[in-house]
């Protein structure tokens, strides 16, 4: 009942036998060791803190099994900066305070990453749409909309 | 102006003006939280760490016949199963000393699994701890747990009937708490009290009577619990636990658990997913898992699910107010009386037992409102539901929802804007003392308030309302407001939940001129490293990023209460600075010897831009030498001064301090469907000076959002037989972005003149007053049907019934 | 929670190839679509999916035509790509409606169609959407032997329909239209994009002057299942765009007919109400659509 897997985050390859029940939340985290990715729901799959993108798709990795994932490509928010320089989204959820506790950041961030290509110059409704799958507890979301709308500003001019 | 992006680990340039305190100076937290890095409760492990689920009661009521574990005890990977019945037998139970208050009421005995009874539907009986966390739960499954059901009560003013089913059967009956508010101490007093208002309601001008309920909601944080221990024979217990008062779960721990104090360490881990509340009781489970961890000899992890979360605890609300206010044709409010019934669930519950919430919630009833008479009255039952955990606005939003509704009535029938009966009636002159006996230092009540009414533009809505009735459309304004405690003295904490109130913190220099500084409180996305590390920038004059806040491990910070009533702002805050000025006095006092300045005293020197500087002659050192002289080269100190540059700061205010928001929102009703709009919400603050002001609208806007969702969405349902069937995210809504306005924070406030730096603490009330002003601008929209929302949630489907209904009444 | 212990874990390439495997498990087989109704029963227990076969990896189960014979759509096909499918647009355009409001993103990014009509949840936005599309549903058994069901006859209680274990959705294929038509689906729930307490697709058929000549009315968030209403649509055909009045009275109708039950979300009467709002709502776009209004 283990399946041999070869499962591809953020570029770096991890071969592992697992268990077919596992899910691919577990994967990342307890396998793979990259604790960004959260968990929040029992099985509803509503929260969003385990958003990750699969083939460049977010998508909630609770709602997956590892074996699903198997010869595929994940991101998840560990390897959202790149070559030690924070993503455009990562500094303005800074400078905006788009997050207090964080704990729904990563989530919100690997959906956004994803939106953006979608939708380079979103009007603040659609932002408000895209976030439906990523309940966020602290802010009250005005600061993540600032913070998108500065990330989406800046990389529509680089 | 630029805020320094330099790693902490070296020491930054001198910034360009040390004015930490009052910029939006970005969070430091922010780095390691964006990238994935952040380490709460579930990401820390343990070598050889097994896992525990618990098995918990489908039942609300029920007598346990029989707990059969031997299934389970053979699945794979199970190290051990436990029960209540054997659990009694190895750790004491509740109630312990620390965590019960100092008032009286009826504590319940109860051990963190059920004995013969289970008294809500999720409450825990079992336990199993396997190598696994699957196979753990593939375990807790087979359980065969054997139940004689009992007759279950739910509707607290049923449960308070005699005859009613007892929640518990040590107690003759389920009224868990009573108590009168007003009056004075003795039985005379109070009668005496309580005719004075009888007649001052049989002689106003108006009176308004009125029942208002808010359902059972509350604020879930994002992260759920979860609590890792670890034990060691000569060490002692080590206990990671998702928590705001690690030093108080210190001391209870050890106590539940016969553990001497100094072997128990807590660590709150530094992140946690938010906790608005509900982490800061003494819950059962983290026991067993310690317990477990301590009898296995290996590190036990539970993470909490969400169903157990939702149906367990972050349940508050739940109030009944009747109340009756007295007024003058003028609007001036003589009196009021409330009788306020709260559902304490089944009271099983460390340090709140169910009932302190809506004990706090009568307490400040009166609100920012000068109200002299007043007869409150509260009476708690015990039912079949999980216990009341706190949530944000402790007890204080559904008292908030029916006097500052019930103002909006009178105003009506004194056909007068509820706007200026509220003005009218605002409390000008500070300190105050209210009829229930809360304190109210400082604060600008009415400037306040003008900033609000004036920011959203009161009066050019009143004209737009009219013209937009004209067309068939129904828009209304509502307000409300909230004197909160900003954080909680010891003059109330001591009775209120036997601990202490002050704010502690240390503040330990570095030779190399940096600052460390420790808190015994555990945040959880409130921003202490940054706001925290701004004040000690402020005092010292050098940069935040040369400061490091660390928090919530009992082993190296000071005893502290806890994250609890936005004291960080307030008591935290203050015994950081006052803990820098004792140090900058040693610093100022050794520089002056060592200058052989005989005649300067430590007002001379200043602390700016990482020098010390003797103002009267100019004399700069900077501040890396005089910490480094201070510590490495304690030579030739000043008579009577010792070396080392480390200190401790309790502070205590005097009295609780106070702060003060006002609400008001703009709302379009569709009467066709009873589907509504906010189209604007506005507040205005009063929280003293300002540490971070960035940070704060974050608090303002999240906390308002919060209460927006509990207002409209959010709602725990039991069924018939006390089920809960609403323990997951599907069917217990949060507001999503695309759910909610945007929310407009305006300042108005003055310095409170009762902390070093003139701040207050704000963020724990601030759900308070939605709930009435978003009621108050649906009733004003609706005001052509008569229609008065005195019921929670707020749904379209219910205002459209209300709309039917007052239709049908002007047919007939 | 977890799943249960799962033996099985197939991701076949082809239809024959899920359907032998199928076969080989006697039906016993838990297929995934896009797994966002299946892994939530799975992880709560309700299903113990001893062996999955996730259709995933099978091609020629996705993708959408659109030719003169009208339309035909491989269950796999997300709602992400049916959101953004332009060919859709006009007499199919509800389908990009109802797409466009399931759940949130990355629901859409992996939730199909075929997912949702296989499993129909009471409150599930495809259902009515077909229905009102007049459907027709491919099933094929191991073997390879087809039948086609109309989506009348598909659904049969709550999470029920005529599809035998066995069987796999193999394609959806609507009807053209006849004149000019046009399709709406709109819902409402507690929060946006939330699972409808009431959702509603209409379809509408128009000669050239704009009067409605065939008119589909199906109500998804009614207890047992999905419905039309006969009465609703009765009173649609002759109706124009303008005709304010007889739109009202077709909603009514349906209302009246449909009966829908109360539960703790909303009482009875405002099923009513929304089945009349928002069909009113969804009868106007769908006119729009077929006059060319707007795409
Ligand atoms: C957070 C959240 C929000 C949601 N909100 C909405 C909403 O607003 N509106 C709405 O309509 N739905 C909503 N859903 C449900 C969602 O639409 C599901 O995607 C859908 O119901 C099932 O589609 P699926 O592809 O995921 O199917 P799966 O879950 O994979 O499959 C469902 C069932 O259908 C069977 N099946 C699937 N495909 C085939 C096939 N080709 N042949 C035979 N059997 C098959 C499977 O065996 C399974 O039993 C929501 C789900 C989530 C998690
Ligand atoms: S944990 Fe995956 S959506 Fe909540
Ligand atoms: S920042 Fe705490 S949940 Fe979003």
């Amino acid at each position: 009942m283990n399946k041999d897997v070869k499962i591809s985050i953020n570029g770096v390859a991890y071969e592992k036998s697992v268990p077919l029940r596992m899910l691919l939340v577990d994967f990342i985290r307890d396998e793979a060791g990259l604790t960004g990715t959260h968990i929040g729901c029992t099985y509803e799959g509503r929260c969003g803190t385990c958003t990750v993108q699969m083939d460049g798709e977010a998508v909630k990795s609770c709602m997956l099994l590892a074996v699903q994932a198997d010869g595929r490509e994940i991101a998840t928010v560990e390897g959202l900066a790149s070559n030690g320089r924070l993503h455009p989204l990562q500094e303005a959820f800074n400078e905006h305070h788009a997050l207090q506790c964080g704990f729904c950041t990563p989530g919100i961030l690997m959906n956004t990453e994803e939106f953006l290509k979608e939708n380079p110059d979103p009007s603040e409704a659609e932002i408000r749409r895209s976030l439906v799958g990523n309940i966020c507890r602290c802010t009250g979301y005005d600061h993540i909309i600032d913070a998108i709308q500065t990330a989406a500003k800046r990389l529509r001019q680089a | 102006m630029t805020t320094s992006e330099s790693s902490a680990t070296t020491v930054s340039s001198a910034p360009e003006s040390s004015d930490w305190v009052g910029r939006s100076f970005k969070r430091k937290e922010d780095h390691r939280l964006t990238t994935g890095k952040g380490q709460y409760l579930a990401d820390i492990a343990a070598p050889g760490m097994a896992h525990l689920v618990f098995h918990r009661s489908t039942h609300a009521h029920a007598l346990i016949k029989k707990v059969d574990t031997s299934k389970a005890a053979k699945m794979p990977g199970v190290l051990a199963v436990i029960t209540g019945a054997e659990l009694k037998d190895q750790i004491l139970g509740f109630p312990q000393p620390v965590v019960v208050p100092a008032l009286e009421a009826k504590y319940p005995t109860f051990w963190p699994l059920a004995l013969d009874k289970v008294k809500f539907h999720g409450e825990p009986i079992a336990a199993v701890v396997a190598v696994d966390k699957y196979q753990a739960e593939d375990a807790a499954l087979v359980i065969e747990v054997e139940y004689e059901p009992l007759p279950v009560v739910l509707d607290p003013e049923k449960a308070l009937e005699a005859g009613a089913p007892r929640v518990h059967e040590i107690f003759d009956d389920n009224e868990m708490f009573a108590l009168t508010f007003t009056g004075g101490q003795t039985q005379e007093e109070q009668d005496a009290n309580d005719k004075d208002v009888e007649a001052l309601i049989q002689e106003a001008d108006v009176v308004v009577k009125q029942r208002f309920r808010v359902h059972r909601t509350g604020v879930t944080p994002m992260e759920t619990r979860g609590a890792l221990a670890q034990w060691d024979e000569s060490d002692g217990l080590l206990a990671h636990v998702t928590t705001q008062r690690p030093h108080i779960d210190r001391l209870a721990l050890a106590d539940m658990l016969s553990i001497p104090p100094q072997m128990v360490q807590v660590i709150a881990p530094r992140d946690q997913g938010g906790e608005f509340g509900v982490k800061a009781p003494f819950y059962r489970e983290p026991i067993l898992v310690c317990h477990m961890a301590r009898k296995l000899g290996r590190p036990v992890r539970w993470v909490e699910t969400r169903e157990e979360h939702l149906m367990c605890v972050s349940q508050e609300r739940d109030q009944i107010h009747d109340i009756e206010v007295a007024a003058k044709s003028d609007g001036t409010i003589t009196a009021v009386r409330d009788r306020a019934i709260g559902d304490a669930g089944d009271g099983c519950e460390g340090v709140y037992w169910g009932f302190l919430m809506p004990f706090l919630g009568a307490a400040l009833l009166p609100n920012a409102y000068d109200l002299p008479k007043c007869d409150i009255k509260l009476r708690v039952a015990f039912t079949n539901k999980s216990a009341l955990s706190p949530a944000r606005s402790f007890g204080a939003f559904p008292a908030r929802f029916a006097l500052d509704r019930a103002i909006d009535l009178v105003a009506r029938k004194l056909g007068m804007d509820p706007a200026d009966v509220r003005r009218k009636n605002l409390i000008t002159e500070l300190p105050y003392t209210s009829a229930t006996g809360v304190h109210y230092d400082s604060g600008d009540f009415l400037k306040t308030w003008d900033n609000l009414t004036k920011t959203i533009g009161l009066t050019a809505f009143r004209k737009e309302q009219a013209k937009a009735l004209k067309e068939g459309r129904y828009i209304g304004i509502g307000f409300a407001v909230g004197a909160e405690l900003s954080g909680v003295a010891s003059e109330v904490l001591v009775p209120m939940e036997n601990q202490p109130g002050y704010g502690a913190a240390t503040v330990r220099v570095d030779p190399r001129g940096t600052v460390l500084v420790f808190e015994g409180d555990a945040p959880g996305g409130q921003g202490h490293e940054t706001s925290l590390a701004q004040i000690a920038a402020q005092e010292f004059g050098i940069h935040p990023n040369d400061i490091v806040v660390k928090t919530g491990d009992t082993s190296i910070t000071p005893f502290g209460s806890g994250t609890i009533g936005a004291r960080a702002g307030s008591y935290t805050a203050s015994a950081v600075s006052i803990a820098c000025r004792r140090l900058k006095d040693k610093i100022a006092v050794i520089m002056a010897h060592d200058l052989k300045l005989e005649d300067a005293t430590p007002e001379d020197f200043e602390f700016k831009n990482g020098e010390v500087i003797y103002k009267g002659g100019n004399i700069r050192k900077t501040f890396v030498e005089m910490t480094n002289r201070i510590i490495m080269m304690p030579l030739d100190l000043p008579e009577g001064v010792d070396a080392g540059l480390d200190e401790t700061a309790f502070f205590e205010a005097d009295k609780p301090m106070i702060c003060f928001s006002c609400h008001g929102t703009i709302i379009e009703v569709d009467a066709d469907t009873g589907q509504f709009e906010i189209k604007k919400y506005v507040t205005s603050e009063d929280a003293g000076t300002v540490i971070n002001p960035l940070i704060v609208e974050g608090q303002v806007q999240g906390a308002v959002v919060q209460g927006i969702s509990n207002t409209i969405f959010e709602e725990f349902v039991y069924d018939e037989n006390g089920q809960q069937l609403t323990a997951d995210f599907e069917n217990y809504q949060i507001a999503s972005a695309a759910d909610v306005p945007r929310v407009m924070v305006t300042h108005a406030g003055v310095p409170c003149p009762h902390t070093p730096l003139g701040t207050r603490g704000l963020g724990e009330g601030l759900p308070g007053p939605v709930p009435a002003a978003l009621g108050n601008a649906v009733s004003d929209a609706l005001q052509p049907f008569g229609i008065e929302i005195t019921d929670l949630p707020l749904r379209a489907n219910k205002i459209w019934a209300m709309i039917q209904e007052a239709k049908k009444k002007t047919a007939a | 929670m977890y799943p249960a212990i799962i033996e099985e874990y197939l991701a076949p390439a082809t239809v024959a190839d899920a359907l032998a495997a199928i076969a080989k498990h006697d039906g016993e087989a838990t297929v995934f679509a896009g797994g966002m109704s299946v892994m939530q029963a799975i992880k709560a227990r309700l299903i113990e999916a001893r062996c999955v076969i996730d259709l995933g990896n099978i091609a020629e189960l996705r993708g959408v035509s659109v030719g003169p014979d009208g339309a035909a759509i491989g269950p796999m096909t997300r709602y992400a790509d049916l959101v953004r499918d332009k060919k859709l647009h006009g007499a199919y355009q509800a389908l990009n409606d109802a797409a466009s409001t399931v759940g949130d993103r990355q629901v859409r990014n992996r939730g199909t169609i075929g997912g949702s009509l296989c499993w129909n949840y009471i409150a599930a936005c495809m259902p009515p959407t077909v229905l009102a599309l007049d459907a027709r549903i491919e099933l094929t058994a191991p073997g390879g032997g087809k039948r086609t069901v109309p989506i009348g006859e598909f659904f049969l209680g709550a999470l029920e329909t005529v599809r035998r274990d066995e069987e796999l959705m193999t394609k959806i294929t609507l009807p053209a239209a006849k004149g000019k038509a046009g399709s709406s689906y709109k819902k409402w729930s507690t929060q946006v994009d939330g699972l409808p307490i009431i959702g509603v697709a209409v379809y509408i058929e128009t000669d050239g002057s704009g009067v409605c000549t065939v008119a589909r009315f199906a109500v998804g968030g009614i207890l047992p299942i999905v419905k039309r209403s006969a009465a609703a649509e009765g009173q649609l055909v002759g109706t124009k765009a303008s005709d304010a009045d007889g739109i009202a009275r077709a909603t009514a109708a349906a209302a009246e007919e449909l009966d829908p039950q109360g539960d703790r979300w909303v009482q009875a009467a405002y099923r009513k109400l929304l089945i009349q709002s928002l069909g009113g709502e969804v009868v106007a776009k769908a006119f729009e659509r077929a006059t060319g209004g707007a795409a």
